[in-house]
């Protein structure tokens, strides 16, 4: 990795605990650490339920976690009040999976678009159309779009849509939230490819959550794998293929179909399903599914170590320096 | 065993698919693949007799085991559902009733085909749930469908679905909603099922790593048209179709180009 990387964002030991019926607590994230660096896209994969909206939620200020600080450029966001928080807002902002649900269906996609820069009274009423336009050429529409409501578009479409929301304010960074997961292979293609240029130009930084590794693999610089509110492994995108260690990371690659894949070779996958997250055994959280489980597991949830630059672990198996 | 032949199906009188072939041997597993609005659900609805809306085919004929199922009277049909062949979905739990347990409306169905007694088709359940590795089939039998993880209840809808060893199953987005490691279990367990019972299946799926695993025959749908079919092996490697290279070339692939 090149000296050049610049840290704007840097989650310190972050949990959230959410109260549960019976007074149990639900520990959706558990000392969460993690870096977004200028211009690089953070992938944050894992199954359902495991903490990677969560942790999301809190960048863009929706949330905020039970213990830990979140620094952008230095200040702890999760403590912002007021009119700083809501300025602070043009600096992140955030992409949904679903799009139908992320508009109003009766604004007409100009309104839409110049929302958040009219909130923050940066162009006059005049100047929307103009603006509009030019954000909707951004994200590859036709300008007359201005015109339409959310309803007669496609999926793709009012994706695009929803980015040219989202970079109105020119923010420093967006939060994709399965941004493509509900778009067909063909379309999402070309949502990603919007999505990676316009990073080029603008020098965005991503936190991209998805639960297809495969393409979290594709477009991420950096890939951080979660399982059960536990951090289990971060690593380059550029590895995940050949050097992810933790056994969850590679049963999370083996259990990918592939097209290219060898179909005489039954997939692999793990047999077992994850334990609720109410009731967590005592240590590592992966130990009843993974076949290298070992005494010191069930103690101990292993902390995350780093292996090599820019490439850290959470598993017993892995001690530092090496394997 | 099942031949669709030049079927035509509309809606309002407006057509949805169109001339839509296909000749499945038993035991074949065929996948229709394609974009959302495809037609690709359309088509196994059609086969069931359950097109929602007032579908109707309009043209062409069904053919299953050498019976022309569009002459079929709505109890002849009733019979065939559930017997000869069935069909997951998506969601199973959705399928279930939400207020009712699962033991409840597994018997329920199981007493609809056959006469036995209550107790019998209780202990049929069972025995069907633990033939799909289902732990502890008891409690799932007490359990209500939104008590179980998205896995489970597929597995019990593929449990109801082959109680009476359908000879043709068909599966709508099986695995769409799961997570990765439980898809890759319930494609294991739908490939074991043409194994231990020579079922064919048809699974309509918009994954194509999916389909291009399972499938002995892929169907390639744009537009409620066929653009493309063949073997496996055929549409992977050897198709020109251009509309096919482009969805396989959209799909990302592990160590494929990336992005950044």
């Amino acid at each position: 990795m090149s000296e050049k990387r610049e840290v704007i964002l840097e989650a310190k030991h972050v949990t959230r605990r959410f109260a549960a019926s019976h007074g149990r607590t639900l520990l959706a994230n558990n000392d969460i650490n993690l870096k977004m660096y200028k211009g690089e896209t953070l992938g944050l994969v894992g199954e359902s339920g495991c903490g990677k909206s969560t942790f999301m939620r809190f960048l863009v200020s929706l949330d905020t976690p039970s213990e830990g600080e979140i620094l952008y450029r230095g200040t702890d966001i999760t403590k912002l009040k007021g009119e700083e928080l809501r300025n602070n807002r043009q600096n992140i902002q955030m992409v949904f999976q679903d799009p139908t649900l992320s508009f109003n269906p009766k604004m007409n996609i100009r309104d839409i678009v110049c929302e958040p820069l009219m909130n923050f009274k940066k162009i006059k009423k005049s100047e929307k159309d103009a603006v509009c336009r030019k954000l909707l050429e951004m994200v590859e529409l036709p300008g007359d779009f201005a015109d339409r409501y959310p309803h007669n578009m496609s999926g793709g479409q009012r994706q695009r849509v929803a980015i040219a929301r989202a970079l109105a304010l020119e923010p420093e960074i967006v939060v994709l939230d399965e941004a493509t997961s509900a778009l067909d292979v063909s379309v999402q293609k070309t949502v990603i490819e919007l999505i990676t240029k316009l990073q080029r130009e603008k020098n965005i930084t991503f936190g991209f959550i998805c639960h297809d590794i495969a393409l979290v693999q594709l477009v991420a610089h950096q890939v951080a794998v979660m399982y059960l509110g536990n951090l289990v492994e971060v690593l380059p995108g550029k590895d995940l293929d050949m050097k992810a260690m933790h056994p969850y990371t590679r049963a999370l690659m083996g259990a990918v179909f592939d097209i290219n894949m060898d179909f005489s070779k039954p997939i692999e996958s793990i047999e077992s399903e994850a334990p609720s997250p109410l009731d967590l055994p005592q240590g590592c959280p992966f130990q009843g599914r993974c076949e290298h489980c070992m005494d010191i597991c069930k103690k101990e949830n292993p902390h995350l170590i780093e292996v090599e630059d820019g490439h850290s672990v959470a598993c017993h198996l892995f001690k530092k320096g090496g394997r | 065993m099942l031949k669709l032949d030049n079927v035509t199906i509309s809606y309002k009188n407006v057509p949805t698919v169109q001339n839509f072939n296909l000749d499945m041997k038993e035991g074949q597993i065929v996948s229709l693949v394609g974009e959302s609005g495809s037609g690709k659900t359309t088509v196994i609805r059609a086969v069931l007799g359950l097109l929602a809306g007032g579908g109707k085919v309009t043209e062409g004929s069904i053919t299953f085991e050498g019976e022309d199922l569009l002459s079929y009277t709505p109890e002849q049909w009733r019979k065939l559902r559930g017997s000869d062949i069935s069909m997951i979905f998506q969601d199973s739990g959705a399928m279930m009733n939400p207020t009712r347990k699962v033991g409840k409306v597994f018997t329920e169905y199981i007493l609809t085909h056959e006469k036995i007694s209550k107790k019998e088709a209780w202990s049929k359940g069972i025995a069907m749930l633990e033939r799909m590795r289902l732990p502890s089939p008891d409690n799932i039998m007490e359990s209500y469908p939104f008590q179980l993880s998205g896995g489970m209840r597929q597995r019990v809808g593929i449990a109801m679905g082959m109680t009476y060893q359908p000879k043709l199953l068909l599966a709508d987005e099986p695995t769409s909603a799961l997570d990765v490691t439980t898809q890759a279990q319930i494609v294991r367990q739908m490939m074991k099922l043409r194994d231990d019972y020579h079922t064919g299946i048809i699974v309509v799926t918009h994954n194509l790593g999916v389909a291009a695993y399972m499938s002995d025959y892929i169907v390639v749908m744009k537009n409620g048209k066929m653009e493309d079919q063949g073997t496996r092996e055929y549409i992977l490697k050897e198709s020109k179709n251009e509309y096919t290279r482009k969805l396989l070339e959209a799909v990302p692939s592990r160590g494929g180009e990336r992005y950044v």
